[in-house]
């Protein structure tokens, strides 16, 4: 059997996305730890299968898939699962290191958005993803992330810079 | 142009909270480390393809994007011999890429404890039944094939008796 640990390049790309795809994981499985899990089951799932990082939107469809699973398998988050699919819910832990209060409020702001917009938001800014790419991971038209995008960065102009 | 480009660069500053550093020595061992099962204990099916669900899928697309290049419309019979003698259309084919892999769980059954190839120690069986969907895109004719089929994955899981 091969070795895909041999593939020398699978830790280059991965520290590069690490932070992104935990990120990313988030957007459904509220704690750190269980992202971890989801990005590690789904990353090393695609490195078997790919060998090469070219098809970013397979990688993050498999993080996406991988976190619903997590979340069907165990039957006590049902609960949680309905309440993330309903809306946004605050994040237990936070997602990003803010420098000062204004870096906070955005921080937090970013945390409030509705999920179809905020896991555009991730993907795009902090995976820097083409629409094309997000539109393939999340099933949906390249107009409709593109718009849910615009929607995101609306609402939070509104609530870090009002007018 | 873009006036939310001052709220783009200041939501690049923000810092991603770091994965633990023990995430890649994890995946590095999971990519290393090929699980080794004793010959005496069952082998878990993780992932078991249905094979002939499979196979059915991928006839029926086969079939399916052979009969939508078929030209059915009756030839012309004004035609010139030399308009006959034309090339044939140079389309490509579809040029299909792995767009998607889900991976749906729609049923776990815990079904109690086995003693696996005659262990001394317990183990619990788990049976899953799930749903598989690989999804290929052609990213220039926009078109894709979609194949589901049903799998079911057996997990030994050991007891302890601590």
């Amino acid at each position: 059997m091969e070795n895909v640990a041999t593939h020398e390049d699978w830790k280059v790309c991965f520290s590069q996305l690490a932070p992104g795809l935990v990120l990313f994981a988030r957007q459904w499985v509220r704690s750190p730890a269980d992202a971890e899990d989801v990005v590690q089951e789904a990353f090393v799932r695609f490195w078997r299968r790919n060998h090469r990082i070219d098809n970013r939107a397979l990688l993050y469809s498999a993080v996406r898939s991988a976190a619903l699973d997590l979340i069907r398998r165990d039957q006590r988050r049902s609960r949680r699962e309905i309440e993330v699919f309903a809306d946004a819910s605050r994040s237990v832990e936070p997602e990003f290191e803010p420098g000062d209060d204004s870096q906070r409020e955005l921080a937090a702001a970013v945390d409030d958005l509705p999920r179809d917009q905020r896991e555009v938001l991730v993907m795009k800014v902090w995976n820097e993803l083409t629409f094309a790419e997000i539109a393939e991971t999340l099933g949906i038209s390249q107009n409709t992330a593109a718009s849910r995008y615009r929607y995101a960065l609306a609402t939070l102009k509104k609530k870090v810079q009002p007018q | 142009m873009n006036d939310f480009s001052e709220l783009e660069r200041e939501l690049k500053s923000l810092q991603l909270v770091k994965p633990s550093a023990r995430l890649m020595e994890r995946i590095e061992q999971a990519l290393t480390h090929v699980t080794e099962i004793p010959p005496n204990v069952i082998a878990p099916k993780r992932f078991t393809i249905n094979w002939v669900g499979l196979g059915f899928g991928l006839a029926a697309a086969a079939a399916f994007l052979i009969l939508a290049r078929i030209d059915f419309r009756p030839a012309a019979r004004t035609q010139s011999r030399i308009a006959t003698a034309a090339p044939q259309s140079t389309a490509p084919l579809p040029n299909f890429l792995p767009a998607a892999v889900t991976r749906v769980v729609y049923n776990t059954r815990d079904e109690g404890l086995v003693f696996p190839g005659g262990q001394e120690l317990p183990a619990r069986r788990v049976r899953t039944a799930q749903r598989e969907t690989l999804q290929w895109r052609d990213p220039q004719s926009g078109a894709s094939l979609r194949v589901s089929y049903p799998t079911e994955e057996v997990t030994l899981i050991p007891v302890s008796g601590q």
